[in-house]
């Protein structure tokens, strides 16, 4: 073989540093890759610590690749290391749905962008739902734009988790509806439009939204 | 030499130099073997491989499964493997010719890989749906499972 694995030697450049994890760019076998790299708590004990981390660390490499089995488009995942805490997966090229809709607010709303992207945005959900995996933060800067295939792609399934609950589901529409709400109040009635996405992609929506309390408005 | 021969001496442990000789059918694309070289290269550096040989390693990895003897058995060759993918970590130029005259086979390109690969064993063998298949590559569909495995 003519190529090489150069994981180890990709650079490291920090794109991220959140409360849980640290979020770098890399380049892995020749691909540009993403390294998200839970770090330790120093108020935790050192024993609780390492086995939350790691069991944390194991669920999102689960659900984001149990994800992608239901069809529902998440990065690549390249590489789980136990050791350093850290996984590897492909860098998805494109905008946040957030910076997309924060640019509706300012420019103008292009509908037919929107209609496209709502109705992603709630087929993938409902997919994701039904295969019984619950995202856990759907916010709009969890969810990449794939720019040259126009794909939505979820994104940080650091807080997923298995349930077939209509409460957990629902909780995952309500914090989506509230991050909707406040940050993109211009872009008028996307979720309604997740939600009629949802619905039609959803074998078990009506006891979904029995929970949120929508009924059977939508 | 016959795939029997090549694997008496593999099992044997006097393959000379050691390479890995992987199920060719199995993979679409280069980029999924790269994942298991890694993986492998990791596992090498903290001298925790789960294989007797880092070359074994390399495809008891590739294969995405825990059950070692079984991936071996797929991911690797049998007496009547005719296609193969012949792997050395760091090989020189000399190991290189050396590798060529123990498989003694015809040698095609990677890019050829995809054509060849036999896509009903590896959605049998990966578990791989149609429904995955809408978003995702073959290659990348096994690369997700070889890289998720340990975390399962």
């Amino acid at each position: 073989m003519d190529t090489e694995a150069n994981g180890e030697g990709g650079s490291l450049v920090l794109i991220k540093q959140g409360a849980e994890a640290r979020v770098f760019e890399s380049t892995f076998a020749g691909r540009k890759s993403v390294v998200k790299e839970r770090f330790s708590k120093k108020y935790r004990h050192p024993t609780l610590d390492s086995k939350l981390t790691l069991k944390r660390l194991n669920a999102e490499a689960r659900c984001m690749t149990k994800a992608r089995r239901l069809g529902v488009s998440t990065p690549v995942l390249y590489a789980v290391d136990p050791v350093s805490h850290s996984l590897t997966f492909e860098y998805v090229e494109g905008q946040s749905i957030k910076d997309i809709f924060l640019e509706f607010g300012l420019q103008g709303v292009v509908e037919e962008k929107m209609d496209d992207i709502a109705l992603q945005i709630g087929d993938t959900i409902g997919k994701l739902h039904d295969g019984g995996v619950v995202h856990g933060d759907l916010t709009t800067s969890n969810m990449l734009w794939r720019s040259e295939s126009n794909q939505l792609v979820l994104i940080d399934f650091g807080l997923s988790f298995v349930s077939t609950l209509p409460e957990d589901k629902a909780v995952d529409l309500y914090v989506l509806e509230r991050a909707l709400l406040s940050m993109h109040s211009s872009c008028g009635n996307a979720m309604d439009k997740v939600l009629a996405a949802y619905r039609k992609s959803s074998k078990q929506w009506s006891s979904t939204f029995n929970k949120l309390g929508q009924g059977v408005e939508v | 030499m016959f795939a029997r021969e090549l694997l008496e001496l593999m099992q044997a442990g006097t393959l000379e130099p050691e390479i890995a000789l992987l199920n060719a059918s199995l993979i679409p694309d280069i980029f999924p073997v790269l994942a298991a070289a890694h993986k492998t290269l990791v596992s090498k550096s903290r001298d925790s491989l789960t294989t007797r040989t880092l070359h074994s390693e390399l495809v008891y990895n590739y294969s995405g499964s825990k059950h070692i003897s079984e991936s071996l058995k797929r991911c690797g060759i049998s007496d009547s493997t005719t296609y193969v993918l012949a792997a050395r970590f760091g090989a020189s130029d000399e190991e290189r010719i050396a590798m060529k005259e123990l498989v003694k086979g015809k040698e095609i390109e990677i890019v050829e890989l995809e054509g060849r690969a036999n896509k009903p064993q590896i959605l049998k063998h990966y578990k791989i749906t149609e429904g995955e298949l809408r978003i995702s590559t073959l290659g990348d569909a096994i690369t997700c499972r070889i890289a998720a495995r340990d975390a399962l």
